[in-house]
């Protein structure tokens, strides 16, 4: 702190900090935080409800007999008496309907309850479909990586850098374009009369329901987050010495072990980011399996999220569910890291 | 290590080597003998990394045929060739320890952990590096990194080491103390060493044979004394060593020596090429054959002059002259007590010590 405020004189050490403080607060903590409360509470009917309810039939009984009473009042003869009883009887019951009003109100206003019980509101076919979006993830993020890395490894090391430049400009251009509207290109190509299946027709094959089985949204998925796999791989492959290859090769290693001793475990944290930003992408897209199933096959778990928060409206028992997947994503990240044997600092460059 | 000559003997048969339209070596012929310590010197861009990479197999010749003892190599995968490599950057495995660079070799050649992590200190201990074998390369200095990278290249037992400017990133303290040890390692385990570099003193005190490259071609080829005593053409003259040159045309010859006219006047001197009356050629003179004559004194060459500057350079000093219109260096041998000479001088040498070789491209250096 003094460091900062001595290489950057009071003012702006303040604004800097000031900045970074907004930073941490409003895209970091703020959105957890209030997601995090979200999922812990829900709205009850009070305590005591049940002696309420007993309250208030009580009441109504006393109503009921009370206009037995009025019924006997009215068969009164001395017109005097008659019209006092009738008055007494108009006060007590007024009296009773504001006690019932009272009552009722406080009956049917729920009260917060703070609980852990949203996190138990997931059943069995929900579970499973979030089981299964975290396993098609994982395979998004395993097909992407067995793509890339050839792809990176090739452009980094075999091409000149004017090739690989070119290379890598074609690979960025597709993504300057909306991916909803790359999606959608997806989804009538992998259509029941999509050019997919015309080729398959002239191959001779049956027309394969791609979008109705879900490798629609598979081949959509790999196809929109591979370049997040391409460009970590790509950057740290780009630093690797030819030459260590080549003293690897002189030494006797065979192209499997020269990947395995020496690209790889150079190769590493861009693995590792590749993989988180994948898992990431995948496990949280929300539009590329709407578009390419449009309910034609199981949901993504996205789209349970979405529906509790919208259609069922029940926004804690919603957040719950996104927290859970953030929960197997944080997982994800620090597995990789621990499996990579990077360390935060290694993905941050 | 072993220690009868495992060397292998190296053959060039007329290789060459094209990248596109560009000549990087002229069909070369040369032979290196088993066990030999061989420099392959000449000025950056030459073809040396070209030439060792015909043999380390990281290229092929584009036409002509390379040989490691007495088989063809060509096409032959840098893998499974007899050579081991010792880049100029080293090029260690950052991220495994000391000894598993060492051993990377056994372990690509299928040893078990503990076999190979036995060999590999052993090989650490042949160069004083036991006490590092589980460190990281970054935690070495360069000395140390530099003797990790002649183990890991020994350990795979190599007939033929190759040595790309191995030195180069040391300073000169290091580097003369590692040419020792390289001469050491390479007489204790017999393997041909072809080591390359553009630092002639290196080439010179370390090799058995010394070949002198320019421009993708071999201009000569032989012992350290042959190179420098013996120069075969203006290139190797002025590439090797320190020397003067007098551009002219030989007036006459006679038993070897010749007479050679040029803007100094006429000078008497050996013409190993046997040139003829009316060649162009270049008549050279190292400055430590160059002598200061005291006054009266005739000799057979005879130069008038005049002092423009004295460089110290320790143990002699370079003396610059002017003489009809050039500048000369003569090495005066120092002895702190005589006033250095100024003003007009003259200098002088004899005909044997200096050398008239034909007209051709010189080093710029
Ligand atoms: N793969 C290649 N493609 C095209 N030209 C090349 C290639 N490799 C080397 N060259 C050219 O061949 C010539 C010789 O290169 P080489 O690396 O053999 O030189 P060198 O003598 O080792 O130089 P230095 O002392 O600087 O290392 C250079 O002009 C270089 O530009
Ligand atoms: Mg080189």
């Amino acid at each position: 702190m003094t460091k900062l405020f001595r290489a950057f004189g009071v003012p702006l050490s303040t604004v800097i900090l000031m900045f970074s403080s907004i930073w941490i607060l409003g895209l970091i903590a703020a959105p957890q935080l209030i997601m995090i409360e979200q999922s812990l509470w829900r709205m009850e009917r009070p305590e005591g409800a049940a002696e309420i309810s007993v309250q208030i039939d009580g009441l109504y009984n006393q109503l009921d007999v009370m206009a037995l009473d009025r019924s006997t009042a009215e068969a009164g003869t001395d017109a005097t008496k008659r019209a006092a009883d009738l008055a007494a009887l108009d006060a007590k019951e007024a009296a009773i309907n504001a006690e019932i009003a009272a009552l009722e109100e406080s009956e049917s206003t729920p009260v917060k309850v703070y609980t852990l019980a949203n996190f138990g509101q997931m059943g069995a076919a929900h579970l499973a479909i979030f089981a299964k979006t975290i396993a098609a993830s994982l395979a998004v993020s395993a097909i992407a990586l067995v793509v890339c890395y050839p792809i990176a490894y090739a452009v980094a090391k075999l091409e000149t850098p004017r090739t690989a430049a070119v290379i890598m400009l074609a690979l960025v251009i597709p993504y300057a374009i909306n991916e909803l509207l790359r999606i959608f290109a997806w989804q009538m190509i992998l259509n029941q009369n999509g050019p997919a299946n015309l080729l398959l027709g002239l191959v001779g094959l049956d027309p394969v329901p791609f979008l109705e089985s879900g490798t629609g949204v598979f081949v959509a998925m790999v196809y929109a987050y591979i370049l997040f796999m391409v460009f970590p791989l790509y950057n740290v492959l780009e630093t690797l010495d030819g030459n260590q290859v080549e003293a690897a090769r002189d030494l006797g290693a065979s192209t499997w072990n020269i990947h395995r001793r020496v690209v790889i475990p150079h190769a590493r944290p861009g693995i590792a980011v590749g993989c988180i930003m994948t898992f990431m992408l995948s496990a949280g897209s929300y539009a590329v399996p709407y578009i390419m199933t449009r309910g034609t096959a199981a949901p993504w778990f996205t789209q349970l999220i979405y529906n509790r928060f919208f259609e069922a409206t029940n926004w804690n028992v919603g957040a719950a569910y996104a927290l859970s997947l953030l929960a197997v994503c944080t997982v994800f990240i620090f597995g990789m890291m621990r499996l990579l044997k990077v360390s935060l600092k290694d993905i941050a460059k | 290590m072993t220690d009868q000559s495992t060397g292998k003997a190296i053959e060039f048969d007329r290789a060459s080597v094209r990248f596109g339209q560009f000549q990087a070596v002229q069909p070369t012929d040369l032979r290196i003998e088993p066990g030999e310590f061989f420099s392959i010197l000449g000025p950056s861009g030459c073809g040396k990394t070209t030439l060792l990479r015909l043999l380390s197999g990281f290229l092929d010749p584009t036409a002509g045929d390379v040989r490691i003892g007495g088989q063809s190599m060509v096409g032959i995968d840098p893998s499974i060739r007899p050579t081991a490599l010792i880049f100029q950057n080293l090029a260690l495995f950052p991220l495994m320890p000391i000894w598993e660079n060492v051993a990377f070799g056994l372990e690509m050649r299928g040893w078990s952990r503990a076999r190979r992590r036995d060999r590999a200190y052993e090989l650490l201990a042949t160069v004083a590096l036991s006490d590092h074998a589980e460190k990281m390369p970054a935690q070495l200095s360069g000395g140390q990194k530099q003797r990790v990278a002649i183990a890991r290249a020994l350990a795979v037992e190599p007939s033929v080491l190759l040595l790309d400017e191995p030195l180069s990133a040391l300073d000169l303290k290091l580097r003369q103390h590692m040419r020792a040890e390289l001469k050491q390692i390479q007489a204790r385990t017999g393997i041909t060493f072809v080591y390359i570099t553009h630092d002639q003193g290196e080439a010179l005190t370390m090799s058995d044979r010394v070949a002198v490259m320019n421009r993708g071609r071999i201009m000569q080829v032989g012992s350290p004394d042959d190179i420098y005593d013996r120069p075969a053409n203006a290139f190797v003259a002025t590439f090797v060593g320190e020397t003067n040159a007098l551009a002219g045309k030989l007036a006459s010859t006679a038993e070897g020596l010749a007479l050679m006219e040029t803007p100094l006047g006429g000078f008497r001197a050996a013409n190993p090429k046997g040139l003829r009356a009316g060649d162009e050629a270049i008549l050279f003179l190292r400055p430590e054959k160059l002598r200061l004559l005291a006054p009266g004194e005739a000799t057979e060459n005879h130069i008038p002059a005049r002092v423009l500057r004295r460089d110290m350079e320790g143990a002699w000093s370079t003396l610059v002259v002017e003489a009809g219109g050039q500048e000369l260096k003569l090495h005066l041998a120092h002895d702190g007590r005589e006033a250095p000479p100024s003003g007009e001088i003259a200098l002088g040498f004899s005909a044997t010590e200096a050398m008239i070789l034909p007209k051709g491209e010189m080093s710029d250096d």
